[in-house]
């Protein structure tokens, strides 16, 4: 029995309760762990959750623990599919699994961040507010964005590429886009079309995707 | 756009060589035409001056061979052209190298003046577009930039022959640049670790080691000549050691470092001083790509082309030639010369119906010359003023969807002018699989100017239904089967990543030295066909050919599309010239021997039809005889097709036109 075992119990019983279902059988059917029922009274004897007959539900301090661990988890997820560009399959689940146990909350707030505050994992359940989601309604904006987020007219400094090819890199930094340069939004339609310095490119949106700003 | 006028020679061994480097558009031709008197074509779109020029050139009372090379972004090549830059400096035994720099632009061009600097060669920079540069409140220090990088930087203003004199003064005495970039321990090493390895070069062994660290492949074919094999693979091993300890490639390691260095350098120098002037260029440049005002631009532009080309070379000067001039005097004189000569044989071979003055030279001189030379001038105005680039954004978007990008708009609009010369412009496009499908889409749908001034004489006979018919089957067809070819054919596009130049004046007299040189072209290669279509025309009436023809194509023509049998004729000589061809209709409508319908169907099947026999033999040489042959297979088939098709629909749903 081990904090590991009450983190991913936590998880099931809040997706379980995004399902609308609150039933411990129900719970200790689906559930992989071993020794679950144990795991579960020692839960209710920490005062996370709350036990009645087959009724289970979370303390609020239960609740504010498997909050932050789905959001990790789904951020986790965003974070694979989005930066990393890898497929929505078992292995990613896995891989937020591992995730969602080692991400410091300052880490899981610059993630978010970097992702722009996502408000939906790639299953498309939703991925609980944060602080730094809470910042962002009030005055932050994410601090890297995809240089296509730009509003037409506002510049960015590039922070990094992350293009399809080499060919492709190499080719935007001899045109002076490499990270550091500052880069204006000229316009998104019928093309993406950039000034660097006294330089104007005309690119594809595919290509303007790759490039990831920070605004200034 | 090629230079067609210049031919290439071997330029003689022994006499010294000056090379004209720098990014594209920053006036190195017109720099070259200063110091040669000739005056090379100067043209806006990147990519357009593949082929080298060069001449000889008295510079400073010595005599030199003054080369001219493609515009570049960097050393380590990217593209074609950049390699072929690259390559004249590692091949060619050059003694001085002259570096254009875009002076508002200086960033871009310090990248380059870097790897000069290593390569070791003496060299000047021209610090050019100064003017330019000042109108939008840019300054830049030449006299700290000379004094930091070690050699003499001179402002100037290529086009008003500004700073020329400096300039020239400055090559008396190049300097090898003393600035070295600093890069990271791990290249360094490597690069001391390469030099030992490598025989002596033209440029410095330091540049050669960066260009086989960044792993250019372009080099292959040096290494293997100069190197065992042995020492390409222990070279091949130190390039992977550095990398391996990198994340990012090694080329873009390097470039890294030296746009860090150019930036430092930059902030020496390169003062923006207030705030740009809003001009009207470039307020005009914007409008030319808004999505919204864009398009009446566009539209705007496409009235004035219309005016000049169509109304005013195809029906004023069309006009002039052909009735006053050919018809007045010199046919009627041909005729009375031919009186004297009483072989009749003779007399049907230059004056007949089919004859090489009353028909070949008439048609080429009279009305394909004035509808293509005006066209040239049209197409110069619009290539020197920068709005090609940016038509290219308004279009990208379509392109995308047939496997090309913007950059194939090049090709296309010259296809307007000739189909032929576009053909061979398709080279410009990176991969083999969009030069195949745009190399299609010229011979199926682009009808030249010289078919496009007949065809609209036709149209405009009829009414505007008519036109939007033809226009709306042309431009769907050629998207189908764009679509469809970016489908079948194997092969990836390429990024569209393009350079817009800004907004400028054209200059007219490099119009008017481009605008020959195009016409020249059009003489040389056009009239001699020209002649011997009416010659393959006349043996075939001879020898009773024309109507074996017709009768073997009549099922199809009369019987298909609907036409006269008459109309069979034309899809013949079509082949030859397809304006050749769309005459004929012409004259058969004049007769008034075709209905609406018919006139409608005929055009569209003419335009479609195969291209003419010079640009059949372009796209053998540009892309096999197999890709010649598989085009013209698909086309003829396709071509009747659709013709066909549109014959019966609109006689089906009795379309009034």
């Amino acid at each position: 029995m081990s904090e590991h075992n009450i983190d991913e119990l936590l998880e099931l019983i809040w997706t379980q309760q995004e399902d609308g279902k609150d039933s411990l059988n129900e719970l200790l059917r689906v559930t992989d762990e071993e020794n679950a029922e144990d795991v579960l009274k020692r839960m209710a004897q920490d005062g996370f959750v709350v036990i009645s007959g087959d009724k289970l539900t979370f303390t609020p301090t239960g609740e504010a623990r498997a909050k932050e661990i789905i959001r990790r988890h789904r951020l986790a997820e965003r974070l694979f599919t989005e930066a990393f560009k890898m497929e929505v399959d078992e292995k990613i689940e896995y891989n937020a699994c591992e995730f969602e146990h080692i991400l410091s909350p300052e880490v899981t707030e610059s993630v978010c961040t970097f992702l722009g505050h996502p408000p939906t994992c790639p299953h498309g359940r939703p991925i609980p507010r944060g602080k730094c989601c809470e910042k962002f309604h009030k005055e932050m904006k994410p601090l890297v964005t995809p240089l296509n987020e730009l509003q037409p007219g506002e510049e960015g400094r590039i922070v990094f590429i992350a293009p399809k090819n080499h060919t492709r890199l190499d080719r935007l930094s001899t045109m002076g886009i490499i990270p550091g340069s500052i880069v204006r939004l000229h316009q998104k339609r019928p093309s993406f079309v950039l000034e660097v310095g006294e330089t104007t490119l005309a690119l594809d949106g595919e290509i303007v995707k790759e490039i990831y700003v920070k605004r200034v | 756009m090629h230079d067609h006028g210049s031919h290439k020679e071997e330029e003689p061994k022994g006499i010294p060589r000056l090379a004209l480097i720098g990014n594209p558009n920053v006036g190195k031709s017109v720099i070259f035409g200063y110091l040669t008197g000739k005056y090379v074509t100067v043209s806006n779109y990147p990519g357009t001056t593949v082929e080298i020029t060069s001449a000889r050139a008295h510079v400073n009372k010595k005599e030199y061979v003054v080369i001219d090379t493609p515009g570049v972004n960097s050393l380590l090549p990217m593209s074609e052209d950049e390699r072929v830059t690259r390559d004249i400096l590692l091949n060619e035994d050059i003694e001085a190298i002259i570096q254009g720099i875009d002076t508002k632009n200086l960033r871009r061009g310090l990248l380059i003046t870097l790897q000069l600097a290593e390569i070791g060669i003496p060299f000047v920079i021209a610090l050019n577009l100064f003017d330019e540069a000042r109108s939008r409140g840019i300054s830049v220090d030449a006299e700290k930039l000379s004094e930091t990088i070690g050699t003499t930087a001179i402002p100037t203003v290529a086009t008003l022959r500004k700073g020329m004199d400096q300039l020239l003064k400055a090559l008396q005495n190049p300097r090898v640049s003393t600035f070295a970039t600093h890069y990271d321990r791990r290249i360094e090493d490597g690069v001391v670790r390469i030099t030992p390895l490598l025989p002596d070069a033209r440029i410095s062994k330091k540049s050669l080691a960066l260009m086989l660290l960044a792993g250019d492949e372009s080099l292959n074919n040096w290494l293997h000549e100069h190197l065992r094999e042995q020492i390409i693979r222990e070279i091949d091993n130190i390039r992977l050691e550095v990398q391996s300890s990198f994340s990012e490639p090694l080329a873009y390691v390097i470039n890294h470092s030296r746009l860090m260095a150019s930036d430092r350098l930059l902030k020496e120098v390169f003062s923006e001083t207030g705030k740009r002037e809003k001009d009207i260029n470039s307020s005009l440049g914007r409008w030319s790509m808004h999505p919204v005002w864009g398009i009446p631009f566009l539209l705007a532009v496409l009235y004035g082309f219309y005016q000049f080309v169509g109304v005013f070379g195809a029906g004023t000067l069309v006009d002039f030639l052909e009735d006053s001039v050919f018809k007045g005097y010199v046919n009627p004189w041909a005729v009375k010369l031919f009186d004297y000569i009483p072989i009749m044989i003779l007399r049907e071979l230059f004056v007949g119906q089919y004859g090489i003055i009353t028909m070949a030279i008439t048609y080429a001189i009279a009305i394909v010359l004035p509808i293509v030379g005006t066209f040239f001038i049209a197409f110069g105005i619009l290539e020197d003023s920068g709005y090609l680039p940016r038509l290219a954004v308004m279009v990208n978007n379509i392109f995308k969807a047939m496997g090309l990008n913007g950059k194939a708009v090049l090709p296309m609009v010259l296809g307007l002018g000739c189909d032929t010369m576009a053909t061979l412009t398709a080279r410009i496009l990176e991969t083999r699989k969009e030069r195949i499908i745009v190399t299609l889409l010229l011979a199926l749908g682009v009808p030249c100017s010289a078919q496009m001034g007949v065809v609209l004489g036709m149209l405009g006979g009829i009414s505007f239904t008519a036109t939007l018919v033809w226009l709306g089957v042309v431009v769907g067809v050629m998207l189908l089967v764009g679509y469809l070819a970016s489908k079948v054919i194997p092969g990836t596009g390429s990024d569209f990543i393009l350079e817009l130049p800004p907004i400028r004046l054209p200059q007219l007299s490099n119009i008017g030295i481009k605008t020959m040189a195009r016409i020249e072209w059009y003489l040389r290669e056009a009239v001699p066909l020209f002649i011997l279509g009416t010659l393959i025309l006349f043996i075939s009436d001879k020898l009773g050919l024309l109507a074996l023809a017709e009768k073997i194509a009549a099922p199809l023509v009369v019987g298909f599309l609907g036409l006269p049998i008459k109309a069979t004729e034309a899809f013949i000589i079509g082949f030859l010239r397809r304006d050749y061809g769309a005459a004929g209709l012409l004259v058969l409508a004049r007769a008034g021997q075709l209905d609406s319908i018919q006139i409608v169907v005929s055009i569209v099947t003419i335009t479609l039809f195969v291209p003419c026999i010079a640009n059949f033999f372009m796209i053998i040489k540009e892309q096999g005889i197999k890709v010649a042959l598989y085009i013209t297979g698909f086309i003829f088939p396709f071509a009747f097709l659709v013709g066909g098709i549109l014959n019966f629909v609109l006689r089906y749903y009795q379309v009034a036109l």
